[in-house]
């Protein structure tokens, strides 16, 4: 059996697939050479890098160290051929950052980016794209095979440290829609196979997401960079954003209703907190009080407070609000295929399938450790992806205990509930004459 | 640049002409070495409005004399406060030993009696309005006094030139300011070493007094929310830091104005008689590498784009070329780094796939990279890389003009009449011959205004 089959088997078999370092190091550092092997031939960039840094072969973590890519590896594709419409050069692009030759794929007739995307899943080469607040698609090559293991994944443990027994009974409520090229949206679908009642399924909307709208901010922003945008067009965009933030009025209020009607049947409420606290206001004005729900109920919130008239401790409101149910909460990205989940004591354990591997600020050196808790940058191998090279350096700034056991009981190592990203700490201070454009683009690039 | 953590680098404030020292206060970036500052006594920091500010009635004249000393001084640097500043800024700023020796090395060229003077007869008419109330003689025969007075300025330095430092203190001596420099975190301690110098030429002096430099944290609502008020200050100066501009900003009101050297950036226009033959061909990217490496490419009128009146094949011989010239080693550029930011890189790698649409020149460790695409790169291109975009014409690269768009290089320089205009309408502020960016003319506006100009408080006597 391979290293990476090894792995894999941390999946099937009846122990819990978070385990202790000597169990799991061996066999990731191994699993790692050998995903090495294999893709380093296959994806250009890949290949480019590791002949930059002579490396040949990875024996240690730090041999995967100056492998890592850094996030704009996967949007650094020119934005001019997304406006263009240069599809096919769209894909050479995507060639030198996959594992996979997009070669077939005829993209005649394809008008925007969304069309491209559907065009490329038709043809077997799934992505998953996600934006950031430069406005700029990150676009993630994947496998089917990647897309199966997120779902083998989640359905192995999905409510650990107890993990819910996937038969088929649970309501599913996803507070966004239900067809997109999104992480979480393939994740939720995969979910529901594995969990929901066929007829208990809902979402917001089925209108799939669409990525030409995330990428409008993109192009206005060049439109602003050429001095062409008019005073009418920059209304027209923050009118629209400002539609896109706001609550989704009648489709949410339908939404809390089922979920308010079915409160006593175990359900997956997912969404942001703002939406969460639109369904606790709807349930408050049909008289439902704190704690009514099923125990065995998953609820899933993220996503901050701002713009949204919501008191301070709305988060503890809500969970009042739901009671004695289960979080699903983790420590994940749509660049990893696994989750750090977290456990009763609010720590995110280390799932199989990747290497944390943390670095100073300049992501140039390993600070791991074993048996002492460690502060710095958060950067991963995750071995098990196939589409892609999956060694990356995240924007995170993470304190990890590599010790062989977390307050829970359960093995390390785990990552502290202390994760900031590096920008929330504000600039350096470094003050200079130099800026780029961005600077004056009010409103459309970041917030 | 060491990342391994070291030890904590002290760093010293001067407060009213005095060097303070003290520990009190550590620092740690992420990126560069901590390093500690004594407490902050806001009370020092500030100049009340009943008494004028010290150096209100200092002659001109005086004041030239005491910066011609200093000048000498700093040449001379006998007590090494200069070299003990370089040494510190070695450890410290990214720009490398060679660059920041030569820099240093230049400070004390700033102090030239003609180029100050140029400055104040530009700027201000001359020192008439400085030393006392300038008559002026209106439409009507009635005779009226105005007077440049005294500003009280906060100036937030920049760090990224040691020149803004000795520049901000000659701006503030000859317009007989207070001034509190707010130490940028990329450079600790030109600004102090100057200051002492001044110190030593002119212990006590009122314009010595007048000056004050001190590090916080740009956008410390502890320090800002008190400090930047009308009762204190007339104005913040600022080359930039966003935290501080943007906490700046929640502070203007009447009495409390911005003036802002506006986080810019620059550009070339290369014309198509850089093909003519070899010559012009070396000579053009020459000066195109003078202007993109210029301090390594830290300065705001560094070249980061050049869009180049070629067909493809010519750009990539004029990028061969530009790239050999952009490893040469300069007083102001040198080829051993700094080395390309791994974002920075990644993405370039993934260009260097994309033959023909991109084509990649050089290496990533200093000396040098060219890009040269279609369009150009949607990234901001720093520690010496540069985009060279062909294009049918000049006017064709016009509207990548904008509102941050500082300088312009022109080759050959006779075309510089032919863009200037339409440069002018889409919001561009210098337009030179090529491989002069870094070559600013003091006396002539800089980033769109004249600078003693808005520091100076103009005052009427009206008759």
């Amino acid at each position: 059996m391979s290293a990476l089959e090894q792995l894999d088997s941390f999946l099937d078999d009846e122990g819990d697939p978070f385990r202790p370092d000597d169990e799991v190091l061996p066999v990731q550092l191994e699993a790692a050479r050998e995903r090495f092997e294999q893709q380093r031939s296959r994806i250009p960039v890949l290949e480019r890098r590791a002949k930059d840094v002579g490396i040949d072969d990875i024996k240690t973590l730090d041999d995967i160290v100056p492998l890592l890519f850094s996030h704009t590896t996967y949007k650094s594709y020119p934005e001019a051929f997304v406006r263009k419409g240069r599809w096919d050069a769209m894909a050479t692009w995507l060639n030198t950052v996959s594992a996979q030759t997009p070669t077939h794929v005829d993209f005649s007739g394809v008008s925007d980016v969304d069309e491209w995307i559907t065009r490329l899943w038709e043809n077997d080469h799934p992505v998953y794209v996600s934006s950031g607040t430069s406005g700029k698609l990150s676009i993630l090559p994947m496998s089917q095979l990647d897309r199966r293991n997120i779902g083998r994944f989640i359905g192995r443990v999905l409510g650990w440290p107890n993990p819910i027994e996937p038969k088929q009974n649970m309501r599913f409520y996803q507070l966004g829609p239900s067809r997109g090229p999104n992480r979480q949206i393939d994740n939720f679908q995969m979910m529901v196979q594995l969990f929901a009642r066929p007829d208990g399924v809902h979402t917001l909307s089925d209108e799939p997401l669409r990525i030409s709208i995330i990428s409008r901010a993109a192009e206005m922003r060049q439109r602003m960079l050429d001095g062409t945008a008019t005073p009418a067009e920059i209304e027209e965009f923050e009118n629209e954003a400002a539609a896109r933030a706001a609550p989704m009025g009648d489709a949410i209020k339908r939404l809390a209703d089922e979920i308010v009607v079915h409160r006593n049947e175990p359900m997956f409420v997912y969404g942001f907190w703002s939406q969460h606290w639109q369904i606790l206001q709807e349930a408050r004005a049909l008289g439902v009080g704190d704690g009514e729900f099923h125990p065995d109920t998953l609820i899933g919130a993220g996503g901050g407070a701002k713009g949204f008239d919501m008191p301070d401790d709305f988060a503890d409101q809500i969970m009042r609000f739901y009671g004695n149910v289960r979080r699903h909460r983790g420590y994940s990205m749509t660049e990893m295929t696994q989750v750090f989940y977290q456990c009763p004591e609010n720590r995110y354990h280390r799932p199989p399938g990747i290497i944390p591997l943390i670095l100073d600020a300049s992501g140039e050196h390993l600070l791991n450790e074993e048996n002492t808790v460690v502060e710095g940058r958060m950067g991963f191998l995750d071995v098990n992806v196939e589409g892609r090279w999956g060694g990356l350096i995240t924007g995170d700034k993470v304190e990890i205990d590599f010790g062989p056991s977390c307050p829970c009981g359960r093995p390390g190592p785990t990552i502290l509930d202390t994760i900031v990203r590096y920008k929330d700490l504000g600039d350096e201070d470094k003050i200079t004459c130099a800026g780029s454009f961005d600077a004056y683009v009010r409103g459309v690039v970041g917030q | 640049m060491s990342t391994v953590a070291t030890e904590v680098i002290p760093v010293a404030h001067f407060v009213k002409g005095e060097i303070v020292t003290g520990t009190e206060v550590e620092y740690r970036p992420r990126d560069s070495a901590p390093f500690a500052t004594p407490k902050l006594d806001l009370d020092s920091l500030v100049y009340s409005r009943a008494e004028p500010p010290p150096a209100a009635d200092v002659p001109y004249s005086e004041i030239i004399e005491l910066l011609m000393e200093t000048g000498d001084h700093l040449r001379r640097d006998p007590e090494g406060f200069l070299a003990e500043a370089l040494e510190n800024m070695v450890r410290t700023s990214p720009m490398g030993r060679p660059v920041l020796e030569w820099a240093y090395g230049e400070l004390w060229r700033a102090f030239d009696r003609e180029r100050i003077e140029f400055q104040v007869k530009e700027e201000l008419g001359g020192p008439a309005v400085l030393d006392g109330w300038r008559e002026v003689v209106d439409a009507i025969g009635r005779k009226h006094g105005v007077r440049a007075y005294s500003p009280r300025l906060v100036q937030i330095i920049a760090g990224n030139a040691p020149g803004v430092s000795v520049l901000s203190v000659i701006n503030g001596a000859i317009t007989k300011s207070v001034s509190l420099f707010k130490l940028p975190s990329n450079d600790l301690f030109t600004a102090t070493a100057v200051l002492r110098s001044l110190a030593a030429v002119a212990p006590g002096h009122p314009v010595t007094r007048s000056f004050s430099a001190a590090y916080w944290r740009g956008g410390d609502d502890a320090v800002e929310g008190i400090l930047f008020r009308p009762q204190f200050f007339d104005k913040v100066v600022a080359w930039g830091g966003e935290s501080t501009i943007k906490s700046a900003v929640k502070y203007l009101g009447p009495g409390f104005e911005l003036v802002s050297f506006d986080p810019k950036t620059s550009m070339s226009l290369i014309g198509k008689e850089a093909f003519t033959d070899e010559f012009t061909l070396e000579e053009a990217a020459a000066e195109a590498a003078i202007d993109a490496t210029f301090f390594n490419q830290f300065m705001c009128a560094a070249t980061r784009f050049i869009y180049l009146e070629a067909s493809v094949d010519e750009a990539d011989r004029f990028c061969q070329v530009l790239q050999r010239e952009m490893a040469v080693e300069r007083p102001s550029s040198s080829p051993s780094g700094p080395s390309v930011a791994a974002e920075m890189r990644d993405e370039i790698d993934a260009l260097r796939m994309l033959e023909p649409h991109y084509r990649i020149f050089g290496g990533y460790e200093g000396e040098g990279l060219v890009i040269r695409s279609e369009d150009p790169v949607e990234f901001y291109p720093e520690n010496k890389v540069v985009n060279v975009v062909p294009v049918r014409s000049l006017h064709e690269a016009l509207r990548y003009a904008n509102v941050s768009t500082q300088t312009v290089g022109v080759y050959p320089p006779s075309r510089k009449a032919e863009v200037r205009d339409a440069l002018a309408a889409a919001g561009t502020q210098r337009v030179v011959r090529l491989g002069r960016a870094g070559a600013a003319v003091r006396g002539l506006p800089h980033d769109g205004f004249y600078p003693l100009n808005r520091f100076v408080r103009w005052v009427n006597d009206e008759d």
